[in-house]
């Protein structure tokens, strides 16, 4: 058995136009015994920026805390908020410093970065349990579901999609590739970062 | 060799015996009102290389039925031949094709018969039922077997099934109010679905791709259903009054 | 020195499966195979043979191949996870089953038919490797028949059983794998045996087989009484089989139901799991309305779930 497997769960990040979205599944098991269906594995860092912590549940608690400092200490030594380049840098070396006891966990990161003209750019990124990055352009996955993740975004997502137009696509991504998934499901959530507002969803998924 | 120590008694003597590869590859099925559309892609690989980027996984059985094969390509390919055997004995005894619901009987027990040195195939059947329906039955690789409208099976089954399950099964998408979801698409439309799966599948798994094979299977007296459209369609049928096979051709990427 | 002794023996199963090789090689197709006996391929000599692998220990490589315990990237995967049960009360036999099959953590099916409908009378279900079960059972179902024609009487369910239990024992360590009930009505009433590969076989009121068969029972037991009345049995099978696909990541997708009783057996009707957590399984007879989900129940009732109005 996987370790990845023990608690189960994925996360999955997309590019829209102008803006980002990030959706989880809500399960959290032991193995085959599902235990919680309100287990949040997603966390704001800063208000343009989100986190997605797949993995090791006991290691999302722990790496969240972890991240948290992190950024906190970053934001009171440079007087500014982080940037999401620079965040998935602290992620990257924080994983990296574990790499020969790693912490279980596959992070999945969307915000928006400040361009050179004061304007917004979509970012997002990924990477594997040691820390190796991954910053794709159109969508990452993360977790047990992830080839499923993949086979659906691949059909479904186009570039330049509109913050309404890239909710609904990642939403039918999550929730069609984790009811093939045994450890993942127990419903989802999905949030739609744009420069204005982050729109956050509970969706109603199979509970089975 | 001087120091060689004779071995006293001669008895059999095992080894690792793995009789069993994986060749990797994707194969795809979908059953409409009045066609069955069965598809795979041609590359063959064992590991990161590829052997052949052209190895037939579809094949035509009889006019109304056609079968694709996954999994280990020798077991597969003798599979096959097996299969075609039974069927011309059966063409030979009755003067008729094997109904498809007999031919996927006929399956499940060679493959039980398999059941202590199995074949490592997995099998999609697809074609028309004797009521004119469009079916396609999908098989272990020990013979349990269960009929469905559609199916993905091989390297990038996980893959393309959800896909499937959205696009077809319109699975977690509820219609508009005072509308409902259709029974069954239009021909052009699984044939598009089918192209879209396959070049998702190339696009992130390694062993899919090269190139795509679709055998449509038209029911007794059907149209054509926008099949004369699709651009280098061929028919395989050996008659044109009964049920139709045709084959259509893509590229996938080679990468 | 099991194996040393299984090499050299002329009686038990290996040496059995050898023999039907060697019979096998000599006449791999029997004249039947022509005509219209063909049908049941293995079957045309009228016993089931197998090939085998030419081997000193078939049944090693069979495990070495298949096993998904063993080693989880074995090739051959043979679909594990269930919940199925059935229970025997006044009015009949309850079968329900949950449809889905996973190859490890993939979902391959959640539409499979876990009920094997052997005749109008017998029912049996699937549990462990779906082709044993598919197969050995259609096979029983022949037997079924034969005994029909010879005696001119329907077979006990207690005999079915027994034919099916005999059968698979005599495979014993080669590797099938089969939980099963078999269910039915005969001169005796109501009756359900369950059987497994390893050979098994219990008389019983009430059983329920796979890896969420203990969130099955902890339903069934609460509710189970004899003189329950049919609709409330039923509704007693699709609620344990609902808890089951709730809690075991290896169930769920939709519920099966049966019913059998003096004059054979009904099929019930097939619930989808999920639709049964949050609105019921519709307008059936039993039902009590409203879905079985948790959440609908403490929703505004504690302060972990807060009632809506005080979340705005």
């Amino acid at each position: 058995m996987s370790i990845m497997e023990y608690n189960g769960g994925s996360v999955i990040a997309m590019v829209g136009k102008d803006c980002v979205a990030i959706a989880s599944d809500l399960r959290l098991g032991n193995q085959a015994l599902g235990i919680s269906s309100n287990f949040q594995k997603i966390f704001p860092v800063t208000d343009r920026i989100y986190v997605g912590l797949p993995g090791l549940a006991t290691d999302v608690t722990t790496l969240r805390e972890r991240f948290r400092y992190r950024v906190n200490m970053y934001t009171i030594k440079e007087e500014r908020e982080i940037e999401p380049e620079t965040f998935a840098h602290l992620v990257s070396s924080t994983l990296y410093e574990h790499r020969f006891g790693p912490y279980f966990i596959e992070p999945v990161m969307a915000g928006l970065s400040k361009t050179p003209s004061g304007g917004l750019k979509p970012f997002i990124a990924a990477t594997d349990l040691i820390g190796c990055l991954n910053f794709a352009k159109d969508f990452v996955v993360a977790g047990t579901a992830s080839s499923k993740l993949y086979g659906v975004a691949e059909g479904l997502w186009e570039p330049g999609l509109e913050p309404e137009d890239l909710f609904e696509t990642i939403s039918q991504t999550i929730l069609n590739a984790v009811d093939r998934d045994a450890y993942s499901g127990w419903g989802c959530i999905v949030h739609v970062i744009t420069k204005d507002k982050v729109v956050s969803r509970t969706l109603k998924g199979r509970m089975d | 060799m001087p120091d060689m120590v004779p071995m006293s008694v001669a008895q059999p003597q095992e080894r690792q015996f793995n009789p069993y590869s994986d060749n990797g590859g994707t194969i795809l099925a979908v059953a409409g009102a009045n066609f069955s559309v069965i598809a795979g892609d041609t590359r063959q690989s064992e590991g990161y290389s590829i052997q052949t980027r052209y190895a037939p996984k579809v094949f035509r059985l009889t006019d109304k039925a056609v079968l694709a094969v996954n999994g280990f390509a020798a077991d597969g390919n003798m599979f096959v031949k097996k299969v075609k055997q039974r069927l011309e004995w059966y063409r030979h005894a009755h003067s008729k094709d094997m109904p498809l619901r007999a031919v996927a009987r006929l399956i499940q027990s060679m493959l039980y018969a398999r059941r202590f040195f199995p074949y490592y195939v997995y099998n999609i059947l697809g074609g028309i039922e004797e009521d004119g329906s469009g079916a396609v039955y999908s098989f272990d690789p020990v013979g349990s077997y269960e009929r469905e409208a559609c199916r993905a099976a091989g390297a990038a089954s996980s893959l393309v099934q959800p896909f499937l399950d959205n696009q077809i099964y319109f699975k977690n998408q509820t219609p508009a109010p005072g509308t409902s979801h259709p029974a069954h698409l239009a021909l052009t439309d699984v044939l598009a679905l089918v192209i879209d799966s396959f070049t998702s599948a190339t696009e992130r798994h390694i062993e899919v791709g090269d190139g795509l094979e679709m055998y449509v299977v038209l029911a007794k007296g059907s149209p054509l259903q926008g099949l004369e459209l699709v651009q280098g369609v061929q028919e395989m049928s050996t008659t044109t009054d009964g049920e139709r096979v045709f084959i259509v051709r893509r590229n996938l990427k080679r990468d | 020195m099991n194996t040393f002794a299984d090499r050299f023996s002329t009686t038990g199963a290996l040496a059995e499966l050898r023999k039907a090789q060697k019979a096998a090689d000599e006449e791999e197709f029997s004249d039947a195979m022509w005509g219209s006996e063909a049908g049941f391929g293995s079957l045309a000599k009228g016993v089931p043979t197998f090939s085998v692998p030419n081997i000193p220990d078939p049944t090693a490589f069979l495990r070495l191949h298949t096993d998904d315990h063993a080693d989880p990237t074995c090739k051959i995967k043979i679909s594990h996870g269930t919940t199925t049960l059935a229970f025997r009360f006044q009015g009949g036999v309850i079968v329900a089953v949950d449809s889905r099959a996973t190859a490890g953590s993939y979902v391959a099916s959640g539409t499979v038919k876990k009920v094997i409908e052997i005749n109008p009378y017998l029912l049996g279900t699937m549990a462990g490797g779906a082709a044993d079960c598919q197969y050995w059972e259609t096979y029983l179902g022949m037997h079924c028949r034969l005994h029909e024609l010879r005696n001119r009487e329907r077979i006990s369910v207690s005999a079915a059983s027994k034919y099916l239990s005999n059968l698979v024992y005599s495979y014993k360590g080669m590797g099938l794998s089969m939980g099963t009930m078999i269910c039915g009505w005969d001169k005796t009433g109501p009756a359900v045996f369950y059987v497994d590969s390893d050979g098994t076989r219990l008389k019983g009121d009430l059983f329920s087989v796979g890896s969420g068969s203990t969130f099955a029972y902890g339903v069934l037991d609460q509710g189970y009484r004899w003189d329950l009345t049919d609709e409330e049995a039923q509704e007693l099978g699709r609620r344990s089989i609902y808890a089951a696909g709730h809690r075991d990541a290896f169930s769920g997708n939709t519920c099966n139901l049966y019913h059998v009783k003096e004059d054979g057996w009904k099929f019930i009707g097939n619930y989808d799991i999920s639709k049964m957590h949050y609105d019921g399984p519709g307008n059936v007879l039993g039902a009590t309305g409203g879905g079985y989900g948790y959440e609908l129940r403490v929703e505004g009732l504690s302060s972990a779930n807060p009632p809506v109005a005080a979340q705005a």
